[in-house]
């Protein structure tokens, strides 16, 4: 029961009235940004990261994590009520959640999401707690190779896995590498990529980028469509938040199995995308009544919500415990971690055990709050869409501008992101993806660093990435990731061979409106 | 109107102040004063910065907030660059290291301390050789090792060539052993990689390795300073620093103390240089700085104006011979 | 909000006409964007080729990693060019239409605007002329209420940064006059 002694140990860590404060204030901006049309979970962290510059890693990392409670609840909010998904993720949500909105049902659907998101994290946040131990004797094992072996799996599953056109996945990925090699070269001391100019001499800063990516360009993508909402108003009673959990037990295979998805899918890269449609697939497979999904079924909201938070929870995980981030948002805390001069990887539950289990226990906490606080608030927010965009877009461009501007203090800086606005609006109109970028710019010079002293350890031998079990079995399962469709093929190939008339299991996803991807995912 | 009351008093109470002691009061900072880092978070560093914030709220020293800003950008080329743009601005000041000499050797960056204006060498790092607990036991043992290793042993440390890294190749002349070395990130990565058993030894600032050696994770083998350093509480069930041997008493002939000094641009007055001599004067006098020092193994001195600019000239020329002999020097 | 078949319509002010004609197809910006990229690649990795692509007695040279990337990149840009004219039959889809694009600048010239008028306002000044500016120009909101929201919103990240978070700001004439 180390878990359960650590856990307390974190609880207790978090019990400052100056802590449970910037959890409220971290909830209120989440739901907030995550209501807002064309901000959302990653876009509403980086933006508001540098507010947190000045405080201990320890309470900053509890606001920055409710902040992303907070928008996960927020991103229901507008998929049910204006059919608007404020996230990727809260897609399959709509399905089912804007019928029973239209039905008059919102407050039910409401009172479905948020429940079935406080489950679903509850299920993730308990797999975080009991796996977390195991961790911390697992953590010396890791050297340079080791890493270096990670963080390959990592790049290699996107490129392998990414439902993108390969090439663009590799040109978004080269280029994030690229742009992270930019400074000074920290095995060798030297120069790299900066062309004399002063400016560049730092690097560039992934956060910067990050704030023009997805900050920038959001609003510049969402003036481009036309924006208007025509949606549903709810209030939740009581009355209604009570009948919906004294029917919860019904569907308890749906949460059960959608929570073990989000947690499947989590872990490994597989995002907070694919769990919400899977959870959403298979609880129409399994349902005695698939015909009724799409219809306003409670069901059909409960199975996408449960598992997109259980995954989105989950991607904590590799985060602290082996320095990769699951998911854009992750990606993004990640990067505030090392602001603080905290080393994400296996050594964090090592060295820093009140942060670790501080975070751990604001799980719990920030999400019994944050549903206590959105059952409570809902119509408060849903009318932030009132407030005329042409008020809400210049507020986020100046957040966007105090973000990017804090963290270095560099007025460079500014034009960065105003750069990287503009490549990310192109960027995504011509469908190359995001997420490799991001998940590059974050891990690429980890990721040379780990290569380099990896190969003057073993006086540039390759044979070092198999000179063990554990790093064999890592470099082994990436490459097998990276030809993943290639072999998928043959086996498929040889599968029709042997037994033609074999039906497929699982049908396509079918989408009928797939929103422009607001997160990173 | 409390407000208004209490800034008329403070007002009247300086112009009482001024006059009385107008010598020493000539110049106060009027806005925040920006302390410098050129290092990441939670290096040692910013750990001093921050004492130095915390010595001088505590103690009320200066009027003015003090913030931390770290600029460790470009292995903190970043913050030098930055002092050397602020020419005149007498509200930042940078915590320097034996950086400022290296770095624009070895990476050729346009810079020069004399570019900026001294205020105060503040405190001495020293530097420790450090293996795995399960390791050889002394000095003539891990050189021994090292000879007799099929590869080389390898060495952790900071960066690249830089201390650390030139530490490790004198250890190489003076004794004749091979060591591959490996920059990492920060003290803490090389401290952490050396339990792990990645490395086999590190050369680390002794608060860099201070947690582990306590853990009795790793063993000091002995201290690159002529003399051994002064604190002699037990800081291990065992040991104390004074109980690490010299490099020299165990027949590595390799010195090296790297500076912790402060640092205003260039270009600003003389009473505003004055005012900063005074200060970090008064922080060394602080309980918290004197406890710092234990606490980190570091060795106290404090040197300012002419005295400050002879050890700093011989310690640019003892650092360039350094850099250059190790071939570090960019071309 | 007591019934809940409410609706809440939120119009922009600056909605399109529905059949605006095309600036420029996808087709069109693929390519200039692989060029770019290509571009990009040539360059980065001249200077890396420059920096040291070799392996010496450490492991490889500086130069080594990135070079590789950027031929990896121009290779994909390469093939993302070939591919895009090779299918030169597909009909044409529009990147941006012209009452788009019209919409687009209206948001990024006055954000580059600001981005300008930071460097010699400091970020306050130029936070209140953009969110004033803009909700009054391209919201056409009441002068009252913009000048009172951009001064509110103003205020507030002034007292949160600078005040409550230390978080130092870029400043500029007003408020060196009154002293920060």
């Amino acid at each position: 029961m180390e878990a359960f002694g650590l856990l307390l140990h974190g609880f207790a860590v978090l019990m400052t009235w100056k802590i449970l404060l910037l959890m409220m204030v971290g909830l209120v901006l989440g739901i907030f940004v995550g209501v807002l049309p064309g901000l959302g979970g990653p876009n509403g962290v980086a933006i508001l990261l540098p507010l947190t510059f000045a405080m201990d890693p320890t309470s900053a990392i509890v606001m920055l994590s409710c902040i992303y409670w907070g928008a996960l609840f927020g991103g229901a909010i507008t998929s049910i009520l204006f059919n608007i998904p404020g996230e990727a993720w809260s897609v399959a949500t709509t399905f089912d959640g804007y019928p029973m909105a239209q039905q008059g049902k919102a407050a039910e659907a409401l009172t479905a999401a948020f429940t079935s998101s406080f489950i679903g994290s509850l299920v993730a946040v308990l797999l975080i707690t009991f796996l977390s131990p195991t961790i911390s004797s697992f953590a010396l094992k890791f050297g340079p190779p080791e890493f270096f072996a990670v963080y390959l799996l990592t790049f290699c599953s996107f490129v392998g896995l990414g439902r993108e056109a390969k090439h663009k996945t590799v040109i978004s990925m080269a280029l994030g590498l690229l742009i992270a090699g930019v400074g000074m070269d920290t095995v060798s001391g030297t120069l790299r990529m900066t062309f004399g100019s002063t400016d560049l001499l730092r690097g560039i800063n992934f956060l910067v980028a990050v704030i023009g990516l997805f900050g920038i360009s959001e609003i510049l993508l969402t003036m481009e469509e036309r924006l208007a909402l025509r949606g549903h108003a709810a209030k939740i009673s009581l009355r209604v938040v009570l009948s919906v959990w004294k029917d919860l037990p019904k569907y308890w295979a749906t949460l059960l199995r959608s929570s073990f998805i989000g947690c499947w899918l989590g872990i490994t890269p597989g995002g907070a995308i694919a769990a919400s449609f899977m959870g959403y697939n298979l609880a129409k497979r399994f349902s005695k009544d698939p015909e009724s999904f799409g219809k306003g079924r409670i069901e059909g909201v409960f199975a996408p919500e449960t598992a997109a938070h259980a995954s989105g929870t989950a991607a904590l995980l590799p985060m602290l415990a082996l320095g990769i981030p699951g998911s854009g948002t992750a990606a993004i805390l990640l990067g505030g971690l090392m602001v603080w001069g905290l080393n994400p990887g296996p050594l964090l539950f090592v060295e820093h055990k009140d942060f670790v289990w501080g975070l751990i226990a604001s799980m719990y906490l920030g999400n019994v709050v944050g549903l206590v606080l959105v059952l409570t608030t809902v119509p408060i927010f849903a009318s932030i869409l009132r407030v005329p965009f042409a008020a809400v877009a210049p507020m986020i461009v100046v957040s966007c501008a105090i973000g990017a501007y804090a963290i270095q203090n560099a007025m460079f800086d500014i034009w960065l992101m105003l750069g990287f606005g503009v490549a990310g609006y192109v960027f995504k109109k011509i469908g190359i993806p995001l997420a490799p970028f991001t998940l590059a710019l974050v891990l690429g010079s980890r990721a040379e660093d780990a290569f380099r002293l990896a190969m003057i350890g073993s006086g540039g031998s390759v044979g070092i990435f198999w000179s063990n079990g554990l790093v064999g079995a890592i470099t082994t399962l990436a490459i097998t990731l990276l030809f993943w469709p290639v072999i998928d093929k043959v086996f498929t190939g040889i599968g029709q061979v042997l037994r033609p008339a074999r039906a497929q299991i699982i049908g396509p996803v079918k989408v009928s409106r797939v929103p422009r991807q607001s997160s990173t995912e | 109107m409390k407000q208004m009351g209490k800034v008329l008093g403070g007002f009247v109470m300086g112009l009482a102040f001024a006059a009385t002691s107008a010598t020493a009061m000539a110049w106060e900072p009027t806005k925040p004063v920006e302390i410098v880092v050129a290092a990441g978070a939670g290096g040692a560093s910013d750990q001093m910065a921050r004492m130095m914030q915390a010595a001088i709220q505590k103690n009320n020293l200066m009027k003015q907030p003090m913030v931390v800003s770290l600029k460790g950008g470009a292995s903190g080329a970043e913050a030098l660059m930055y002092m050397k743009s602020s020419d005149g601005d007498p509200n930042k000041v940078l915590i320097a290291y034996s950086l400022i000499y290296m770095l624009p050797l070895s990476a050729k960056i346009p810079f020069n301390w004399r570019d900026l204006t001294p205020v105060a060498v503040v405190a001495m790092d020293q530097f420790v050789l450090w293996d795995n607990a399960g390791g050889p036991k002394t000095v003539k043992e891990f050189i021994a090792a090292a000879k007799a290793a099929s590869s080389p042993l390898k060495m952790g440390g900071t960066g690249s060539k830089r201390e650390d890294h030139v530490l490790t190749v004198f250890m190489e002349k003076k004794t004749g052993a091979k060591f591959s070395y490996l920059p990492y990130k920060s003290g803490g990565e090389a401290a952490t990689q050396l339990v792990g058993n990645h490395t086999e030894a590190n050369v680390n600032n002794p608060s860099e390795n201070l947690e582990v050696w306590r853990a009795g994770q790793v063993r000091a083998l002995c201290v690159f300073d002529k003399e051994r350093i002064s604190y002699t509480t037990k800081v291990t069930e065992t040991q104390s620093w004074n109980d690490i041997p010299t490099c020299k008493e165990e027949g590595i002939d390799v010195q090296y103390l790297m500076l912790r000094a402060m640092f205003l641009p260039g270009k600003v007055t003389p009473e505003q240089q004055a005012f900063y001599v005074d200060l970090f004067q008064k922080v060394t006098q602080t309980p918290e700085y004197k406890d710092y020092m234990e606490k980190q193994a570091l060795k106290p001195v404090f040197l300012k104006g002419p005295e400050m600019l002879k050890f700093l000239g011989e310690d640019d020329a003892l650092n360039r011979s350094l850099m250059t002999e190790a071939g570090f020097v960019a071309n | 909000m007591t019934s809940s078949d409410l609706e809440i319509v939120v119009e922009d002010p600056t909605a399109p006409e529905a059949d605006s004609p095309s600036v420029v197809d996808t087709r069109t910006i693929e390519i200039a964007v692989s060029l770019l990229l290509l571009a990009l690649a040539v360059v980065l990795g001249y200077d890396n080729w420059r920096t040291g692509i070799a392996w010496d007695s450490t492991g490889p040279q500086p130069g080594y990693f990135p070079f590789y990337l950027s031929v990896i990149l121009g290779g994909a840009s390469l093939y993302g060019l070939v591919t895009t004219l090779v299918a030169h039959g597909a009909a044409a889809e529009t990147f941006v239409s012209r009452a788009q694009l019209r919409r687009v600048l209206l948001v990024f010239v006055p954000t580059a605007l600001f981005c300008l008028a930071m460097q010699y306002l400091g970020i306050y000044v130029a936070s209140f002329v953009l969110i004033a500016g803009f909700m009054r120009l391209v919201g056409k909101i009441a002068l009252w209420k913009s000048l009172l929201t951009a001064f509110l919103f103003t205020a507030i990240m002034f007292v949160t940064f600078d005040l409550a978070f230390d978080v130092i700001m870029p400043k500029g004439p007003l408020e060196a006059a009154f002293g920060y």
